[in-house]
């Protein structure tokens, strides 16, 4: 080949590594990019009076002078749509039975529609459920749920070679003519006023409890149990993890039993997070009995033998970072091995443990499929320390999957599960930014 | 008596008569001492012994097992797993190499400084106060005082007295070396080793270390491995010559490097190999 | 000059009391030291024991036979049945199409951190790798399910085709170089000139319209569910790619600097040194890499129970990946909730016999892996 093919072949080849690494860059961005912008959208959102409303009576946050004021304001707003209402109903009565028919139908379909926007009819009975207590709370869901009162819905499968399509037509033409037309035309103009939109940060949204399976409220109870099962984990897995890097690195003697010993972390290492999951339920649970039902403890018991590898390489790779002529020298000024371990050994290598740990946190916080059978539940209220030892609770990662895969109303909380995906993404990402920076550190102490 | 020995004797009665190195008691003693690294014999059968209160200083090209000899001394070859010795070497009267001496007492008294400063990452104080508070010193002013009176004998006092509490890597190598020697000399020890301990020093700070060297001599037994000929002509009082494995030539530092006895010896001194 | 006097010395010789007490205690230290330590990495023994006690009671209700070659898996039936050759089948199509994704990737990104880029740029890519490592596979899942699979339902033509200009635009006009220069060749020398251009033009004109006929057809396309094999092969290989590129690079990088050198000092390119003596070096490291990289992907179960449809039957030609499919892991996560009540029975320890396939498999896997860097290491002598 002419040297000139071979510069560019050399040249296309470094290329392609490059676009690699960005598909890799770019994967990362896609990825994170809805988590970030769509989960901060659960912290911060323009809220509607009914989010307000729903602060107010169930938590008791706000200034009830001033939503007092904004209700009577809104109410104003939207008297006009009741009145429609009202008088569409006494036409309705006055029309013959066969002309009435066709309305009833619409009707009521409007009516849900409009409860759906703005909560129930004021003057009638309260719902039980509370999510049929309150209007639309997010702006955004206003605008879904506009869109729902304004037009109807229906999937069109004339073509049957392709996909049913959705149609949309406006919800007007079934009243044309009636006292309901201006209706429409009023409730789209005045939404603002019937709603009033306010940007705010709802930060309580980490700490509160959920309210009628999180159609309201925080993530409180989630964050506490995947805390509970991080701090569990780390509390079994780092004192054995540790010890066991110092035998490995200190004091056995390379053989057929330490070699042994090796494959057997590596082959832990190697073992998928669900099949931990059913060991944690065969012998925690139903061989041991460690408690009852699926407990925190069995959960937290279960992750740290997912995350012990990790923390005895991590460990052993600190502590053969240690310099030997640190050893040498305690050694020399009379240190047994025990203290010089002790003394010299773990605080020099303590960084490097650190690190490891914090990312075998990051692991711990974000697995899965070993708590499924061992721990999670998906509804559940805080825990208090000791009650976790013997009781189940909901978790960040369980409950993403849970809400936006078996929620019976999946659409409604988007921004929960996304609010949810946010927070643990962001815990994970901060102990490992945490350990990037902090390897960073060590490695340019140990170099300087 | 070994045969080293008698040939020591011999010269420094032929010789140089300005002063009897076999008058000195000997405070460590070897007797067909060999030391194996699995089926390698590092060091062959030496008989030596190392006068009480005498710089010596052990000189060889490299590999030729002078620093192995010398760590043996405090027993520091237990750590590398294929090492085993043959042989007796005496401390003090006892062969440390029985079954029932105790090392951690054997290495307090034997103190060692090493090629490169190995400071703790802990501050000056914690140093200097690692080895006596292994030996159950607790007491604040008993400690002080220790750290006091070593960094003083290393004459390093007056650099650091002001940051004791501060990281001891913070400092230049060659203070971190002397830092070393205090740290060692705090345990009180009988016996110093220093194995190449300016190797990885400039002049300035080389010449330092050389002239407490010359301070502690008579205080302390010291034996010094050292690649550096001319420092082994400047601080010590007897030399030991080692090739491969073996001990060649041992006697007055005056007598080894004007008139020695042997040829490889000459040799080496000379500069033709090594 | 006499010696000064030294603190009380210290007897050298321990007395028989001490040596004994000493010792005891050494013996019991490293005792405890060595007991956490084989409990802890023993645990892999319990977990094999544990799986296979509750997996083999299935083999002995069922048998072998339907399990592995049946594909009606309807264990709450009457009367049940348990054929998991389709559920078996859709664990290697995913794991194939992941590895699809994630080893040419996974390999040219980790050639170019260990030979391309300069220090400091590879400073900036790691924490990159490294961060996606860390997220965890439910955010993934997340992530397939959704927002990638409502764009794939709707928009799943575009989405086609781009990706597949995205592939093969970068291969096709490398390929393309090199062809038209090869053919050039052939050219006396003073055509050469001009037929290489022509050369080059036509192949570019020919693989240009291959490239629009391929993306016409493929955006006529239409996906009729987004959770399937094709979207949760590439989540997938986006979560393996950290592992295979951080592998890999640890092989790359222990061939060592002298050996490049050789090969540059022959007048050798970048290209032709890696392609010829790194790459060839550090094979057996790669392969690890690439079997840690299966491992990761087989293993995993919140991605493909969230988003591969979980049907269990073979897609239709089997190859066909944008029809739902069903794993292991994705099985034994979404049948236990249903079977946990139904303790002992062949439902409940048909999910152990799973789960005991793939910790096997795993196993197997593990010490192959192991075999070969251990043997590559020895090749090289580290």
């Amino acid at each position: 080949m002419r040297l000139e093919t071979r510069r560019l072949l050399d040249r296309a080849f470094s290329s392609l590594g490059l676009i690699a690494i960005g598909v890799m860059a770019l994967a990362l961005v896609v990825i994170l990019t809805p988590i970030i912008v769509r989960g901060s959208g659960a912290f911060i959102f323009r809220s509607t009076i009914e989010h307000r409303k729903v602060m107010f009576d169930q938590w008791d946050r706000g200034n009830a002078g001033r939503l007092e004021t904004a209700k009577a304001e809104v109410a104003a707003a939207r008297q006009p749509v009741y009145d429609m209402l009202a008088a569409f109903n006494t036409e309705l009565d006055a029309m013959p039975r066969a002309d009435r028919k066709p309305y009833k139908q619409s009707l009521r379909d409007l009516e849900k529609a409009l409860a759906g926007l703005l909560g129930p009819v004021p003057g009638e009975r309260t719902p039980v459920l509370i999510r049929q207590q309150y209007g639309a709370t997010r702006w955004d869901r206003t605008q879904i749920k506009l869109d729902d009162v304004l037009t109807t819905e229906e999937w069109d499968y004339s073509d049957p070679t392709a996909l049913g399509k959705l149609v949309r037509t406006p919800r007007v033409e079934q009243f044309r003519g009636t006292k309901l037309e201006p209706l429409f035309p009023y409730v789209e103009q005045n939404i603002k006023a019937m709603m009033q939109p306010r940007w705010t940060c709802y930060w309580q949204f980490l700490f509160d409890t959920s309210k009628d399976s999180h159609i309201f409220g925080g993530i409180g109870p989630e964050v506490l149990g995947t805390i509970y099962l991080t701090l569990g984990a780390m509390f079994f897995a780092i004192p054995m993890g540790v010890i066991a890097a110092i035998y490995l690195c200190e004091y056995a003697r390379e053989g057929r039993v330490i070699s042994f010993l090796r494959i057997c972390i590596s082959t832990l290492a190697g073992v998928p997070s669900i099949v931990f999951g059913l060991f944690g339920l065969a012998f925690f649970l139903n061989t041991i009995h460690i408690s009852d039902s699926k407990s925190v403890l069995a959960g937290a018991l279960t992750l740290s033998l997912l995350v012990l590898p990790t923390v005895i390489r991590a460990s052993e790779e600190a502590i053969l970072a240690v310099p030997r002529a640190y050893k040498e020298a305690a050694m020399s000024l009379g240190a047994g091995r025990w203290r010089t371990v002790m003394t010299v050994i773990l605080p020099a290598a303590l960084p490097g443990i650190l690190t490891g740990v914090v990312i075998s946190m990051g692991r711990a916080a974000g697995e899965t499929a070993p708590i499924i059978f061992t721990a999670a539940v998906s509804v559940g209220r805080p825990l208090l320390p000791l009650e976790a030892l013997s009781q189940p609770t909901p978790a960040l990662s369980w409950n993403i999957y849970n809400l936006c895969t078996e929620h019976e109303a999946v659409d409604e909380i988007r921004h929960v599960q996304y609010g949810m995906v946010f927070t643990l993404v962001a815990v994970v990402l901060l102990l490992n930014v945490f350990a990037i920076i902090m390897r960073a550190r060590i490695s340019k102490k140990l170099r300087g | 008596m070994s045969a080293a020995i008698e040939m020591k004797r011999a010269s420094s009665f032929a010789g140089h008569a300005e002063e009897d190195f076999s008058l000195h008691p000997a405070h460590v003693q070897t007797e067909d001492f060999s030391v194996f690294y699995g089926n390698f014999e590092a060091v062959k059968k030496v008989n030596c012994n190392f006068p009480e209160g005498m710089v010596t200083a052990m000189i060889g090209p490299s590999g030729c097992g002078k620093s192995t000899l010398l760590r043996a001394i405090n027993r520091m070859n237990d750590l590398i797993p294929s090492c085993r010795a043959g042989g007796t070497m005496t401390f003090d009267g006892e062969n440390i190499y029985r079954k029932d001496i105790d090392v951690v007492s054997l290495r307090m008294r034997v103190g060692m400084v090493f090629q490169k400063p190995n400071v703790f990452p802990k501050s000056i104080y914690d140093n200097i106060a690692y080895g006596p508070r292994l030996q159950g010193i607790k007491n604040r002013n008993d400690l002080d005082e220790i750290v006091e009176s070593s960094l003083k004998q290393a004459a390093i006092w007056d650099e650091v007295k002001d940051r004791l509490t501060t990281n001891a890597l913070g400092m230049s190598g060659g203070q971190q070396q002397r830092l070393c020697l205090a740290r060692a000399l705090a345990v009180k020890p009988e016996i110093l080793l220093m194995d190449e301990p300016t190797s990885a020093l400039d002049p300035k700070a080389t010449t330092k270390i050389e002239d407490l060297i010359g301070q502690l001599r008579g205080q302390y037994t010291i034996i010094i491995v050292t690649h550096n000929m001319q420092q082994a002509a400047r601080v010590s009082d007897l030399t030991a010559f080692m090739y491969e494995g073996t001990l060649i030539e041992f006697g007055a530092t005056r007598q080894l490097f004007t008139r020695p006895r042997e040829k490889q010896t000459e040799d080496y001194i000379t500069g033709r190999f090594g | 000059m006499k010696p000064k006097a030294h603190s009380p010395k210290r007897s050298l010789v321990m007395n028989a009391s001490t040596s004994r007490l000493r010792r005891l205690g050494a013996f019991l230290g490293q005792g405890f030291l060595f007991s956490v330590t084989s409990l802890s990495t023993l645990t892999v023994f319990f977990i094999f024991y544990f799986i296979a006690k509750d997996a083999f009671p299935f083999f002995k209700l069922e048998g072998f036979r339907e399990f592995f070659t049946s594909t009606h898996w309807y264990p709450s039936g009457h009367p049940a049945e348990f054929g998991a050759m389709a559920i078996f089948f859709g664990t290697g199509l995913v794991t194939l199409g992941a590895v699809a994704v994630s080893v040419p990737l996974g390999i040219s990104a980790a050639v170019c951190l260990s030979d391309v880029l300069p220090f400091n740029t590879r400073q900036i890519v790691k924490p990159v790798i490294e961060i996606l490592a860390a997220i965890p596979s439910v955010a993934y899942g997340f992530f397939a399910l959704v927002v990638f699979a409502p764009l794939l339902q709707n928009h799943g033509g575009i989405v086609l085709s781009t990706g597949a200009w995205l592939i093969l635009t970068p291969i096709l006009s490398l390929l393309v170089i090199v062809l038209g220069d090869l053919l050039a060749d052939r050219f006396p020398e003073a055509l050469r000139r001009k037929a290489r251009w022509i050369c080059t033009l036509t192949l570019g004109a020919a693989a240009l319209t291959g490239m629009m006929m391929l993306g016409n057809h493929l955006s006529a396309i239409q996906i009729a569910s987004g959770t399937n094999a094709l979207n949760v092969s590439i989540i997938l290989g986006i979560m393996a790619l950290p592992t295979i590129v951080s592998v890999s690079e640890d092989a790359l990088q222990a061939t060592g600097r002298e050996l490049r050198e050789g090969s540059y000092a022959l007048g050798a390119t970048r290209a032709e040194t890696i392609m010829k003596t790194v790459i060839p070096a550090s094979l057996s490291g790669i392969l690890a890499a690439v079997i840690l990289g299966v491992m990761r992907a087989i293993g995993e179960t919140m991605v493909v129970w969230m988003a591969s449809g979980n049907a269990s039957r073979i897609p239709e030609p089997w190859y066909n990946m944008l029809e739902p499919v069903r794993t292991l892991t994705a099985t034994i996560a979404g049948d236990m909730g249903e079977a946990d009540h139904v303790t002992g029975s062949a439902r409940f320890h048909v999910l152990f016999a799973m789960a005991f396939c793939l910790l096997t498999f795993s196993f197997v896997m593990n010490l192959v892996s192991e075999s070969i860097v251990r043997r590559s290491r020895k090749k090289l002598g580290k």
